[in-house]
This record gives C-alpha cells, structure tokens and sequence, in this order.
C-alpha cells in the first residue's frame, strides 16, 4: 500500500454545523433516513461558567485492521489498495455481519440498494475526479483535512507532526484512520 | 413505470404513508412532475437558502439531484457553503412545494385551494387592485419583500401601482445596527474580522448564524492568527464555546458593559486621542455621559464582574487598532437597541479601529475606488432609470413619526402594515402584495398578523411553499426556486470592488416563474407595462454592464469577479501595495495613508458620537445614554431566541433534508429552574404570558442563566400546508409582544414567559 488516505478532524474549528453531512448526501446519494456522517454536538460539559461542548465526527474511522472486514464472509467488505474500506454490492449477500462488528456503529443497510453502506471517502464519487472528498471541501471552518499519510509534505501529515491528536477507541485494535485534534478546552475524551 | 400524473398519486399513496398531504393542489405531488434536468457542469450562481447569498457552483448529477459547493473564485467564501446552501436541491424537489398558481376557495387561512392558470392568477389582482385603487388610493395597499433582487421589482411594481408603502424584513432583523451606523457613520461599515486581534462580541452568534466569509475570517482569525474572542451572551452558544472568555450577561443588560468599556476607555487614557481630534464630533457630551458609567456600575446591572470588564478593556486597547467590538446582526434584545447598537460602535471609534486592519471599515465599491486609483481599475454598472414614474403624495404608513426617518431606506417599519390595518393609523389599509417574506414567523404577535390578514379586502402571496403567511393570501403565486432563476448582477464590494450574478442551474419544474417576470406581468394587466420597459433578465444585465458582452461574459463565467487589491485608509501597508499597484493614484498622505480622505455622510462630515439631528429627530437622544428597561414581570423567565446553523429564520423549516436535521426546537431551561418546577429533559411544557401560548418541549442544561430560557426561532407553524414543520416546536412570534423601539423602528426580541409542566 503506498497511500494512506487518512482523515484530520479538527474540533477546535469545528463548529457542528452539518454542511459536511449535507454535502455528503447529495454528493452521495444518501437518501434521507440514514447518515454517511453526523457530527454531534455533545454537552455542554464541566461546571458553569467553564463549559465546553464536544464536536464528535461519527462516520466511518476506516480502520486498517477492520472488524467489519474480517466477519465479511464473501469478501464484498474489502480493504482496497488505497486502504480505503469499501464494499462490493454484487458480492454482498446480505448477512449483516459487518453491520454488527463495527465498534463504532457507523455502517447502516441503505434502504435503496439495501446493501450496507457507510462512509468510503467519496471513493468513487470525489476521489475518482481528483477532489477532495465532499465534506472536506465543503466545511465553512475548514475543521477537516484530508491527504496521504505517506506523503510526509501532505498536509495531514503536518497536521498530525505539529498537532496533538486522538483516535477514538484504540484500545480496539483497529487503527483507525480518522484522526481528531481535541479541542483545547475540551481536552481528549475518547 | 410511467410517472404520470394519476399513476404518481396512485403511487404516492401506498408509499407515503403518513403523508396526507401528497396531494396539495398545485404541489409537485399533485401535479407528478420530479425529473430534475439542468447543467451537468457545474453553474457559477449565487445561494439563497439565506440572506448572505453565498457564491456557489452548482451541476444536476445524474438527472437526480444537484450538487451545490461554494464558489472557489470567492476567496473569501473558500469555496464552502453550509449545511442550508448544501440543501438547495432539497427544497427544488420537494414534493410539497408549490408549482401552479391558486386561489382560495375557502374561507381566508382554511387551506382550500384551487389550482388557477397564471392568466386568471393575474387578473384576480388587477381587478382587485385597481378596485381598492379606485375606492381607496392606491396608498391602500402594502408591498412587502424579501431584500435582494426581488424587492426591487417588487417595490418597483408598487411605485407604478402609486403606493409608498413598500416594507423588508428590516425592522423585524438588522434595522437596529443600520441605523445606529447611519447616525453615527452615516452609513453602513462592515467589520474586518479576519485580521482582528482582538474581538469582543455580544451574541453575534457567526458560528450558527453563519455568514460563510465573515464565519471563516473569525474563525481564521482566532485559530490561525492567535485572536482573542471574549463574549457576552446569556446562553452558551457555539460562538461562546469557541470564545476564550464567555460572560452569561443578563439579557438586554449589553448597553451597560458596552458603555462601562467606553466609560474605562476615556477614564483610564486608552482612547486613539488623535484620532478623535481629527475625525469625531461630539465627543466632550459623549465623554461626560459616560463618566458615570463604571465597571461597577455595569456590573450591578448585567452580572458582569467590573475588574472583568475593566481587564478586558485593557487588553482591548493594547491590541488597538487591530482590536474590534463587534456590532452584531439580528435582534432588538430591548427598546434601547438605537442606544445598544450607537454604544457598541462607540467602542471602535475610541479606539480608531476605523479602516485599520482588524478594524472596521466602508466598503470600497469600484466608482471611489477607481478614483483613488486614478484609472478604471474596476468597471461600474448601470442602473435602468425609468423616466416620468407617476409621482405619489401620500405619505407612508410608517412614517408618521420623525424619528423614524433614518430607517427608510431600508425598508421600513414593517409591523405597521399591522397598525394601519386593524386601527387605521395613519390611514386605512386594504390589501397586501408579499413576495417570499413570511411575517407570521419574524415578525411579533402572531394573533394580530392573522387578525390583520383577515381584515384586509385582498392579499397577494408570491412563494415557494404556503408558508404560514401565505396561507391566509387570496392568491397564491409559485416563485422559481433560485436554482431556477437569472437575476441582475450584484455588487458584493468589501475592501476592493467585487460583483457576482445569480444564475439558473435547473430547468423550471412545473409552472413557476421569476419574480421579476411575475411583477412585470402583473403591472402588464394592471395596465402599467410602460413602466418595465426590460423585456428579460438579459436585457437587464446587458444594461448593467453597459452592453460590454465580454464583461457579461466573465462575470457569468465566473459567478464571482474583484477587482484590485484591498484597500483601507488608514491602513499603510495596503495603501503602499496600492500606490505602487496604480502609478496614477492619489499620493498619500505625509503619514503614509489616506487618512485625510476618510470622510463620513453625516451632516458635520465626521463620526458623530453625539447627533444633534438625532437630537432634533428623537429629543433626548442625540447624546448615547443608559435608560433603563423592563423586560419581564418579577415572577416570569427573560424567553431570547437565536439561529441555529441548519435553518434560516422562518424559511426552511419545511425543507425536507433540512426539516430530518431539526425539526423542533426544544426550550432551554437551566437545571436548577427546572428542578423548581420538576421539569426534566424531554418533558412536556406550556411557555405562556400575556401575548401567547405555546406548547414544547424542555431541554436542560446548565448553559444558560437560571432567569432566562432559550429557543432557536422559525420552528411551530401553524398552517398545516407545511406539513413537516407544523406543530413542531415554539412559535417564538407567538410569544414576543408588538412593541416598536425609538428611532430603529424594530421589533422587540425579548420578554418574559411563564413555564408549566403538562
Ligand atoms: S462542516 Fe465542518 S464545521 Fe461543520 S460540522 Fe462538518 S466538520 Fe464541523
Ligand atoms: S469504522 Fe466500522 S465500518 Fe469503518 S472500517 Fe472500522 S469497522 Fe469497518
Ligand atoms: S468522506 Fe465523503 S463519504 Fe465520507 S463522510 Fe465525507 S463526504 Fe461522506
């Protein structure tokens, strides 16, 4: 695998305002009842006047070491080259393994396709064009960062070497690839 | 499957369930009509999902839906659009919005429509019109719009037809922070939030009320360029998250803190004294009011601790003139708001944060801006004068008071439609033309719209959907979604000139059509087509551009054009870039700037921060002063509203990608009023007072004060044509009082409610 496509999300800069999850729908036909991508706004916690909310991406953590790929018993769950988990509709029978092996609840059965469906970074919608995914370019606060891992000059991976960040539930084993940079009052809550 | 009309209903039935309404007349249910066909590369227009009016770029995917990003070519913008601007395509389709004309054919607000072609649609208002014309003046009846594009033709229409009585949405939203520049200005200023070191802010809640370029300029500021954000706000909203420091202020208390920093500014020295000096008048009044004005003083008032206030007027001044206080949006959080809004910029003026960096600033549209440049850096438009308009006499509804004079230009007094209506005061009005403006959610005392709307002979409805206000119309008719619509260029200037366009991206689905052509056609019938001597949209903007078609050309290509560098007066850096960018400019000053161009409108040609034609308009008001305000009777909560990213006041609670993100606001109580009532989260409650009733629901939480409670506004309908936003919330209208505040005209956006639990 040469890339490693991973994710920055910014909670300083992020201001729970959805245009992600919007742009994400129409750019990926998520119909109306299921969600590639919300982002909670959770709290406030702490004591009065010292509040603080927390701004929780819940989407696909696109793990390198998948639960939801290894249960797949027909491969439509793969890992890609890109290391982008993906799914194969053709292959999928349906079995929703993957659905219950996800740790992080994100994966859902799209009521139109009715195959399980989930965030894949716009793979095949913005990827393919050479965009960035649609909820990167969208973001009004530019909270989030999207690039190569690998790529030591990309700016993810400045990110990551200047910006004290988390991923959530690494106790897991699953090496997330969404990264989080905490809010400074907030701290890291995992 | 063939997707005609009768086999769509068939359809629509088995699978909606739930949705009675799939068959509204007129609706795009009714008529079956949902392919959605258009550019299939991307459109450089501009949104309207709210006011700010986004640059974006929009393409139909797959014949199924459309893609709506931000414009890239806007720096400013980014190329972003937020959550609303993001679900245009969602309101495009909606199977409940309206696209054929109707009439009504029950009683008035019943909801019993038919579907009319667009001929008959308008000669029901011609005749109607020229009746109440003929019996009563055309005086008789009132034109109310949407700014922007549509307000023109409309009040345009009006002028034709001989009413003054044109009105926006002004003095139910921005009028305060208007007018309070037009006296002290005399004109508007926008602030420079991006280059700001320093921002002290009173609610101006730019994270959920999210104006795109001035939203990423704070955030860029605080998180890129280390800013500091010190709020003042009663709730813990998400700008008082963010901000480094957040005071919970008793509402309607802000006037105080703001002139305790002033107050702190002159007693302890900080204030820009050259500049004063040079530039303001009125300054030794202002000075001497505001000597009683302590940080204690303020403190007893609003809660704020004084050495608080104090520290942060320091450190304000030290970061001057990059440092500024910002001046705030919508809401008259009291009568004093002309007070509030004059203290706020009185702040800034001290510390000469006028065209500074970080500062405030005038926009610099291309004919001055070409001026300083010495050469036509940027091209001007046109405007299409139309010769001998008829002339009216009668005086406007609302301008019955001298006070109120600094508003009009910007639309007016709007709840006087109301008073005119039901008291005939000043004289008596008949009918109502309203075009995409809903004040049965914006404006106050919802019971008086629906008593004023069944009063009048005749009401007029140009929208997308029956909105609430639409629902009491005798004729409704269906406006082109702006994804459907070519609109005039637009001037967009900031710190160098800049123009955008609004252009179509869709084919018209069903039969809806512009508003500019709507109101041409109407005036048409009414017998005044001389007066709309433009025969379309292009035959406007090629006048406009002066029939240069290359320039046309770039501007639609583009969608977003500037012209130049940035430019602020006072600022050195930015005048040297522009001297040596344009070597037939104006030469600097000695100090390197163009400080001895900085002029103002007002009538001594300084910053006025004491007005002696305020004086005369408003006695007792020339000089900015503290009064003191009743908001709330002793047993009752202070109930304030405010804006939440997903929804534009009351406009898109019905659209439904928008309507599944929040439907319902719930009423923010603290916790330790809630457990005096035994109300928790979830539960059912009756907020109430002496203007209304609502029912909803509670959400507590310890981010607000335990006298005050919260709730985002535009939620409650009451129409059922609305059927995914009626019956979902409070209806914050329905609560708030009919009160009219001294010299802005605006409504009131704060009282006080009682809370049951049911
Ligand atoms: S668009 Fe950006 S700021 Fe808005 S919720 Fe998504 S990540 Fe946060
Ligand atoms: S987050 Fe869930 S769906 Fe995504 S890769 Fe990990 S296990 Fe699979
Ligand atoms: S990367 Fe693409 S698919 Fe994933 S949440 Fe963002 S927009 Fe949706």
């Amino acid at each position: 695998m040469t890339k490693r496509y991973v994710l920055v999300h910014d909670e300083n800069k992020c201001i729970g305002c959805q245009a992600c999850n919007v742009a994400c729908r129409s750019e990926n036909n998520v119909p109306e009842s299921v969600t590639r991508i919300q982002v909670r706004v959770e709290g406030p916690y702490g004591n009065f006047p010292n509040l603080h909310f927390k701004y929780n991406r819940v989407s696909c953590e696109q793990c390198e070491d998948a639960p939801c790929v290894k249960v797949c018993p027909t491969g439509a769950a793969y890992v890609n080259d890109d290391g982008i988990v993906s799914i194969n509709e053709k292959k999928c029978v349906g079995c929703l393994y993957c659905v219950a092996a996800c740790p992080y609840k994100v994966r859902f059965i799209n009521p139109e396709t009715r195959v399980p469906d989930k965030c894949d970074f716009c793979k095949e919608s913005r990827l393919a064009r050479g965009e960035d995914p649609a909820c990167v370019s969208v973001c009004p606060t530019q909270a989030l960062a999207f690039g190569d891992a690998n790529d030591s000059t990309s700016e993810v991976s400045q990110l990551l070497d200047t910006k004290n960040h988390y991923q959530h539930k690494v106790n897991l084993g699953t090496k997330p690839r969404v990264y989080r940079i905490p809010s400074r009052k907030g701290g890291i809550k995992v | 499957m063939k997707l005609d009309r009768r086999t769509f209903i068939k359809g629509a039935g088995a699978g909606t369930a739930g949705c009675a309404l799939a068959a509204l007349p007129g609706s795009i249910a009714a008529l079956g009509s949902v392919s959605v066909k258009g550019s299939e590369t991307s459109i450089a227009s501009s949104c309207e999902m709210c006011s700010t009016r986004c640059p974006i770029s929009a393409r139909v995917v797959n014949g199924k839906n459309v893609s709506i990003l931000g414009n890239k070519k806007a720096k400013s913008f980014g190329g972003a659009v937020c959550a609303r601007g993001g679900a245009g395509h969602s309101l495009l389709y909606d199977k409940q919005r309206i696209v054929k004309p109707l009439k009504r054919v029950g009683e008035r607000g019943e909801g019993k429509w038919a579907e009319i072609e667009w001929d008959e649609a308008y000669r029901l208002i011609a005749e109607n019109l020229n009746k109440i014309k003929a019996k009563h003046g055309a005086e008789s009846v009132a034109f109310s719009s949407k700014s922007g594009s549509l307000e023109g033709h409309l009040f345009h229409l009006a002028k034709t037809f001989g009413s003054p009585n044109t009105f926006t949405h002004a003095s139910t939203c921005p009028a305060g922070y208007v007018v309070a520049a037009k006296a002290i200005f005399g004109g508007k200023i926008k602030r420079d939030l991006s280059n700001s070191k320093y921002i002290i802010n009173f609610g101006h809640n730019l994270y959920e009320g999210i104006n795109m370029s001035e939203t990423r300029g704070m955030m860029n500021a605080q998180m890129e360029k280390g800013a500091k954000l010190v709020v003042f706000e009663p709730r813990f909203s998400i700008v008082a998250d963010k901000a480094d420091e957040w005071y919970a202020i008793k509402p309607g208390t802000d006037v105080a803190v703001a002139l305790a920093i002033c107050h702190t500014l002159i007693n302890d020295d900080l204030y820009d004294k050259d500049f004063v000096a040079q530039y303001v008048e009125g300054f030794d009044e202002f000075a001497k009011e505001v000597k009683n004005y302590t940080p204690e003083w303020a403190e007893a008032i609003s809660d704020v601790p004084a050495e608080d206030i104090r520290r942060i007027t320091h450190e304000y001044a030290a970061a001057a003139p990059h440092a500024l206080v910002d001046f705030g949006h919508r809401s008259s959080f009291t009568t004093e708001e002309f007070e509030m809004r004059r203290a706020l910029y009185a702040a800034n003026v001290l510390v000469g944060n006028i065209e500074r960096k970080g500062g405030l600033y005038f926009g610099k549209k291309a004919s001055s801006y070409n001026k300083y440049a010495g050469e036509k850096v940027a091209p001007t438009l046109s405007k299409p004068g139309v010769k001998d308009l008829p002339k009216i006499d009668a005086k406007r509804i609302d301008m019955v008071d001298e006070q109120y004079s600094l508003l009009w230009s910007s639309g007016g007094i709007y709840q006087t439609i109301l008073d005119a209506t039901l008291e005939a005061v000043p004289y008596q009005l008949h009918g109502w033309v309203m075009s995409r403006t809903n004040p049965m959610q914006t404006m106050t005392d919802r019971a008086r719209i629906v008593e004023s709307m069944q009063k009048l002979d005749f009401v007029v409805a140009c929208d997308l959907y029956i909105t609430e206000s639409a629902a009491y119309a005798d004729v409704f008719l269906p406006e082109s979604t702006y994804l459907e619509r070519d609109e005039e260029i637009k001037d967009k200037s900031g710190k160098n000139p800049a123009y955008y366009v609004r252009q179509r991206v869709v084919d018209t689905i069903g039969d809806t059509k512009p508003s500019w052509q709507i109101w041409k056609e109407v005036a048409d019938k009414l017998g005044l087509g001389e007066y709309f001597p433009w025969e379309n949209m292009q035959t406007l903007q090629m006048f406009q551009v002066n029939k240069d078609v290359s320039l046309l050309d770039k501007i639609k290509n583009d969608g977003w054009v500037s012209y130049g560098k940035p430019l602020m007066l006072r600022e050195p850096g930015m005048v040297n870039t522009f001297v040596a960018e344009y070597p037939n400019a104006i030469s600097p000053d000695e100090d390197k700037t163009y400080a001895s161009h900085l002029s103002f409108k007002t009538p001594s040609g300084k910053i006025e921060l004491s007005s002696n034609k305020v004086e005369k308009m408003a006695p007792g008001r020339g000089v900015i002063k503290y009064r003191e305000v009743t908001m709330k009777k002793a047993d009752e909560l202070f109930f304030i509203q405010g804006k939440v990213a997903v929804h534009t006041n009351g406009a898109t609670q019905n659209v439904p990608m928008l309507a599944s993100l929040m439907s319902d606001n719930a009423l923010w109580i603290h916790p330790i009023t809630a457990g005096h009532m035994g109300i928790s989260s979830g539960d059912k409650i009756r907020i109430y007072n002496d203007t209304g009733s609502e029912e909803g629901h509670a959400l507590v939480t310890p981010g607000i004060r335990p006298d005050t409670v919260f709730a985002y506004m535009g939620c409650g309908s009451k129409n059922k044509e609305l059927a995914r936003a009626t019956g979902k919330g409070i209806h914050c209208g329905n609560l708030l009082p009919h009160v009219t505040s001294p010299v802005t005209g605006m409504n009131l956006h704060t009282t006080g409610v009682k809370i049951a639990k049911i």
